[in-house]
């Protein structure tokens, strides 16, 4: 069955429909959402959030759209929300720390380790120097891989300015990390 | 796509200039060339996040996930239909029996005697005890009829009749 199958059901009241669209796109809304939060476990409360606005509004959903971009913007949304809301200034300070505590001596052969936790553990670093939106149109784009449309309609935006949005991140991510992870910098420049 | 397509395309895919399938080639040989991947993550470290492979997540969480999502829906669900069930009417009901409650309570405050409400029968008994027994006040011999008249001590003006068929009486 399709979503759009799913989703009819669900509208109709069944849960057990709905739920099959929980397991269909928790783990991919999951990953998303712990990017933009660089927080692992508060990201499984903003999915259920997410999953639960979706049921409330499943009238509201228009079928011309797939219901995954439909979840994301709803989800990321939540995660926005959260993160203006949230101080945490504190909280990534010392996660920072933690982490460079670790990284000593992983200078050698940087890029030759595209492991999940050496890249999101480095992001969740520094996605504070990115404004809210920025990081989730960074996350939706760059890490998860949806079409310029697609995170224009999650984001509500139009692709010009998800453009502008990758364009600053990246900038404000290239300058943080070479600040903070030279070893990442080309042997050239390294000094 | 090869290596040398790669390099030449890094810089349009850093512009966000590629179209939307070039882009998926460019970043599925980004992720499977170790070599091309060190190269350009040393040209811009910001490609390492792009070539960061998808987190596990586990089954369990997932089904985690489902169960809470699906008891929360039903929670509302009951939570919905509890408020449903509920009438505006009970609440004025319920108001206007406190009120009552509230005023007789006052009344027998007030009365400092009466601690309890009397039942009907009660009543009745009290009646039957404040009233004179009735008097015959007229045989009418012959007639079959009797008159008897009812009066309370506290009110001698006050005196109610029966005209009576003695074969009825009781």
């Amino acid at each position: 069955m399709t979503d759009r199958d799913w989703v009819r059901c669900a509208q109709d009241g069944d849960e057990e429909a709905f739920a099959q669209l929980v397991r269909r796109h928790s783990g991919g809304l999951h990953r998303a959402v712990a990017r933009i939060l660089a927080d692992d476990s508060e990201a499984w409360d903003v999915v259920q959030m997410a999953f639960l606005k979706a049921w409330q509004r499943l009238d509201r959903y228009d079928p011309r759209y797939k219901f995954s971009t439909w979840l994301y913007r709803i989800g990321t949304n939540l995660a926005i929300d959260l993160l203006r809301s949230r101080s945490s200034r504190e909280r990534i300070h010392k996660t920072h720390t933690e982490h460079r505590l670790r990284l000593v001596g992983a200078g050698e052969g940087a890029g030759s380790r595209a492991d999940t936790n050496e890249a999101d553990g480095i992001l969740g670093q520094l996605v504070g120097v990115l404004t809210p939106q920025q990081r989730s149109a960074f996350v939706l784009r760059e890490m998860q891989g949806l079409d310029t449309a697609e995170v224009a309609e999650v984001l509500g935006c139009s692709a010009t300015t998800v453009r502008n949005h990758i364009f600053q991140a990246r900038k404000a991510l290239r300058g943080e990390m070479r600040l903070r992870f030279p070893e990442y910098l080309p042997a050239s420049e390294r000094g | 796509m090869n290596c040398t397509e790669f390099r030449e395309l890094l810089g349009s895919y850093l512009e966000e200039s590629l179209t939307e399938e070039r882009r998926r080639m460019f970043r599925r040989h980004l992720c499977e060339c170790t070599s091309c991947r060190e190269r350009a993550v040393s040209e811009d470290p910001t490609l390492l996040f792009a070539a960061a492979p998808e987190t596990p997540v586990s089954q369990a969480d997932i089904e985690g996930c489902a169960a809470a999502v699906t008891a929360q829906i039903r929670q509302q669900r009951l939570a919905r239909g509890l408020r449903r069930r509920r009438h505006p009417w009970l609440a004025v009901a319920a108001a206007v029996m406190i009120m009552i409650a509230g005023g007789l309570s006052w009344k027998v405050m007030l009365g400092g005697v009466e601690t309890s409400i009397p039942t009907a029968a009660e009543i009745h008994l009290q009646d039957d005890a404040r009233s004179i027994p009735p008097t015959v006040e007229v045989e009418m011999t012959g007639e079959d009829v009797r008159v008897y008249q009812f009066a309370a001590d506290e009110d001698d003006d006050t005196a109610v009749y029966f005209v009576v068929n003695p074969g009825m009486e009781l």
